[in-house]
């Protein structure tokens, strides 16, 4: 039994709130904002206008917004996205296109890079507890000037945010 | 080719579209389809339906308007008032509301 | 800090491009028309014509304009480059980054901004809520 996936086909559009516990697969256009416990594919002709909370997101298509992933954000070689990211794992693919911050949580005795250029930063969604200027959380030592790459802590606390259950209407 | 929204989905808002949409999840807000809805068993629509024809087997509080034909199967739950000028109801299904077939 | 300027090895390697030895620390300003490894440290600014590489264990803390440029070590600072950035799997890179072409492999750590040019779809509001 295959697992079950929403689909929104190419000629159809949804603007508001979607929320779920399965995949979801964009061939048409949505505006608002995605909250899922799986993973959102933004199929090549797709169009999501939205803030995203998932598990993994995979960009074929065209993106605006903010994601904030658990797992993964693959942004592949036909996708096109405009908006900041905060995933413990990112893959730009060659030929994929974007623009907007990479947050993987990895936090670091430094400070963040200062924003270059004109453009305002952008509002945040609901901010991952990863992204804070906090001390960084218990991991192999923070070590002086000269950081170690083969350092590799234990995975970035995960967002408690993921929907597990639907909102349930009342059954009459 | 037809747009599903699967049982474990909610969405909040509208639907448009100029293809058929099968609802398993829930959907509130507004529906308007140039197509066929179908509303499968379990699924549940709080929300106004513009369409061309609509089939019930699930649970829809809502009006529906639609330019063709509305079909309640016999486990399908309507609230709303429907406006078609084709409309079936099945043995067993429950509705309630006004139904005008623009005679 | 003083200006310094890097020489070319004096051993007479074959053609290649120039290396900046393991051992090696710069501070201060680089700049040529040749491709360039760094396999040590280089502090201050990198400027390129070329295809700057820093290597597993290069470490580079500057604000660098190149043609292209592979990190598979570290990197902190802003990078600008004409043609491609590719971030491969064991590196990490902290910095905004102004290119047209961008590679991020999976498990690469990076953190800042990317400013690719996005084509979007006709009447697209790009203003983000």
């Amino acid at each position: 039994m295959p697992d079950p996936v929403t689909i929104v086909g190419e000629h159809t559009r949804i603007s508001g709130n979607i929320e779920g516990d399965e995949d979801l697969r964009i061939k048409g256009r949505v505006d608002g904002k995605i909250r899922l416990s799986r993973t959102l594919y933004v199929e090549e002709g797709g169009v999501v206008v939205a803030d995203l909370e998932v598990r993994v997101a995979v960009v074929s298509g065209v993106m605006v917004g903010n994601i904030q992933a658990s797992e993964l954000v693959h942004i592949t070689e036909n996708g096109r996205m405009v908006g900041d990211i905060s995933a413990p794992r990112v893959i730009l693919v060659d030929g994929a296109a974007f623009r907007g911050r990479v947050e993987m949580g990895e936090s670091d005795s430094r400070s963040e890079p200062p924003r270059r250029g004109a453009a305002p930063p952008p509002p945040r969604s609901p901010a991952p507890p990863s992204r804070s200027t906090a001390p960084p959380p218990p991991r192999s030592p923070a070590p002086p000037p000269r950081p170690v790459h083969a350092a590799s802590g234990p995975p970035p606390p995960q967002p408690p945010r993921i929907v597990d259950k639907k909102k349930l209407v009342k059954k009459g | 080719m037809s747009t599903v929204i699967g049982s474990s989905i909610v969405v909040d808002g509208e639907v448009r579209g100029e293809e058929d949409l099968i609802v398993q999840g829930t959907v509130k807000g507004k529906i308007a389809l140039k197509e066929h809805l179908t509303v499968e068993k379990g699924g549940v629509i709080e929300a106004d339906i513009e369409t061309a024809t609509v089939t019930v087997s699930g649970k829809v509080t809502g009006n529906i308007v639609a330019t063709d034909k509305v079909e309640i199967r016999a486990d399908g739950r309507m609230i709303g008032d429907i406006k078609s000028p084709r409309i079936l109801i099945a043995d067993g299904a429950a509705f309630k509301g006004s139904v005008d077939m623009e005679v | 800090m003083p200006e310094e300027r890097i020489t070319r090895r004096s051993e007479p390697a074959p053609q290649g491009p120039c290396v900046i030895g393991q051992q090696i620390e710069i501070r201060g300003s680089v700049t040529g028309a040749e491709d360039l490894v760094v396999q040590g440290r280089v502090e201050g600014t990198i400027s390129l014509k070329r295809h700057l590489t820093i290597e597993p264990t290069g470490v580079v803390e500057a604000d660098v304009e190149v043609h292209d440029l592979t990190v598979q070590g570290e990197m902190r600072g802003d990078i600008t480059a004409a043609q491609s950035v590719s971030i491969n799997a064991n590196a990490k890179v902290i910095g905004n980054i102004r290119a047209p072409r961008v590679i991020l492999e999976d498990g690469a750590r990076f953190r800042g901004s990317v400013d690719m040019e996005v084509k979007l779809p006709e009447g697209l509001n790009v203003s983000r809520k």
